[in-house]
């Protein structure tokens, strides 16, 4: 009870500056997954589309991207590029940071994700006279839309949680903030239990709704059951 | 580039990736045990507390950061006057995350072992501890392999932010040695290769494990 009085106490200092870097990070994680949206996206079409060459070039992207941490990229980004006289801002490098990782990411969901629609579908609708462009916003993309729901989903919370760690790089989010707060007023519990409940309430609720959505589908008429690339996808993003 | 200098390099990189694996693997330890005993637990106890208790730490450590849980871990309990080492901090905080993630693997594993499974042994007159032991657990291990495999690699990923409670780490040893030299690109492309090398060697290892373990 005296660690809540402890907190209520110090909340007229501490809510306007944890809320500001809530905004922050909030808005450090909308800004990523839009970009990483539109690289995993092109990552995916490369792979499909294009000569053998840049096949490689992407699924070598997907490999690295995968393989090294978001933090080594970040470093890379915001300490690294101005050494050969390019600047990025902090909160840019962050973004830039998160997409270039979870572009590699989104890229594969979209792959299983478009996986699960028979071939038969893409080669009517060119067949119909669809334009590539069409088919794929048209036929393939909606029908895809309620197999990737999930796993973009457990992405996007994935990604909350990652931009924390642009706190390394002195983006000024919410555990940059908390930091700050902790060396001002020396009650680390306090303000890290505070901000942890913080990302627990944006990231909890979306957890549910993975669930929900999951469970709306496995009932649903699924008319092409593609259990394994499915379940893979998740267990991937795990 | 220097001689002298590049071996400053490669051996702060060498020394940090030894850090690197001993935090991987004390929490890898730390998370399986964890992940497996509440796993255990949540299949044998039939009372609803037990699994709510269960699932209040599952969800509480898969939905807060890494990070914030790491500061909240090494600050925090220091407040109170219990002052770990960032090493001892590192492997518990990242063990205790990973147990909430194994946690849902392994539950995924045993679910996914056919009902019969179970009937078939209670029906041969196995004790439900029996039957889970011999039964349940050595076909749900197997298909909790691959995924365990995907954890393994991300926990490897991220003893990179144990740097951040100063724990000498890669990234951690990468920083100082970039302050010396300046090498900046150069050091910090170094630690993305050591990185991906041990993950790569992790994700194989879990690869061939697979096959040994394939019927």
């Amino acid at each position: 009870m005296q660690f809540l009085e402890t907190i209520l106490a110090n909340l007229a200092d501490w809510a306007p500056r944890l809320s500001e870097a809530l905004v922050t990070s909030l808005a450090l994680t909308c800004a990523g997954f839009s970009l990483a949206l539109v690289f995993g996206l092109s990552i995916e079409y490369f792979r499909n589309r294009s000569a053998a060459s840049i096949r490689l070039i992407a699924n070598v992207y997907v490999a690295v991207a995968r393989g090294v941490p978001i933090l080594v990229i970040l470093y890379l980004i915001y300490f690294g590029l101005p050494a050969s006289g390019i600047v990025v801002s902090a909160f840019a490098a962050g973004t830039i940071g998160l997409a270039l990782v979870y572009g590699a990411y989104l890229s594969e969901v979209f792959r299983a994700g478009l996986g699960v629609i028979p071939r038969g579908q893409r080669e009517a609708a060119l067949a119909a006279g669809l334009t590539p462009a069409q088919t794929f916003r048209l036929v393939m993309l909606p029908q895809a839309i309620r197999h990737m729901l999930a796993p973009l989903l457990v992405n996007l919370i994935s990604l909350l949680k990652d931009s924390s760690i642009c706190a390394l790089i002195a983006v000024p989010e919410l555990t940059l903030t908390s930091r700050a707060i902790m060396s001002e007023s020396f009650l680390p519990l306090h303000v890290f239990a505070l901000t942890a409940c913080l990302y627990f309430a944006m990231a909890w609720p979306a957890s549910l709704a993975v669930r929900l959505v999951e469970r709306r589908l496995a009932r649903g008429p699924t008319r092409w059951r593609q259990p394994d690339a499915e379940a893979n996808l998740l267990v991937q993003s795990i | 580039m220097n001689n002298a200098m590049m071996n400053r390099i490669v051996d702060a990189l060498l020394s940090g990736a030894i850090v690197t694996i001993e935090v991987s693997l004390g929490a890898l330890a730390l998370a399986m045990a964890i992940g497996l005993t509440l796993a255990t637990i949540d299949n044998l106890a039939r009372a609803r507390a037990t699994a709510f208790v269960i699932r209040v730490y599952v969800e509480a450590l898969r939905n807060v950061p890494s990070l914030t849980f790491l500061f909240l871990l090494y600050f925090g309990l220091a407040a109170l006057g219990l002052r770990l080492s960032s090493l001892t901090a590192a492997i518990a905080g990242l063990g205790m995350i990973g147990g909430a993630v194994v946690f849902d693997i392994f539950r995924a594993g045993f679910q996914s072992v056919p009902k019969g499974q179970s009937e078939a042994a209670a029906a041969i007159g196995l004790k439900p501890l029996a039957a889970f032991r011999l039964v349940i657990l050595p076909q749900g291990l197997r298909l909790a392999l691959p995924p365990l495999g995907n954890y393994a690699v991300g926990l490897v990923k991220d003893t990179s932010l144990v740097a951040a409670i100063a724990a000498p780490e890669v990234m951690f040893n990468a920083r100082q040695i970039v302050n010396e030299t300046f090498a900046t690109a150069w050091v910090y492309g170094a630690a993305a290769l050591l990185y991906l090398a041990l993950t790569f060697i992790v994700g194989q290892a879990f690869v061939l494990f697979e096959r040994r373990l394939e019927y």
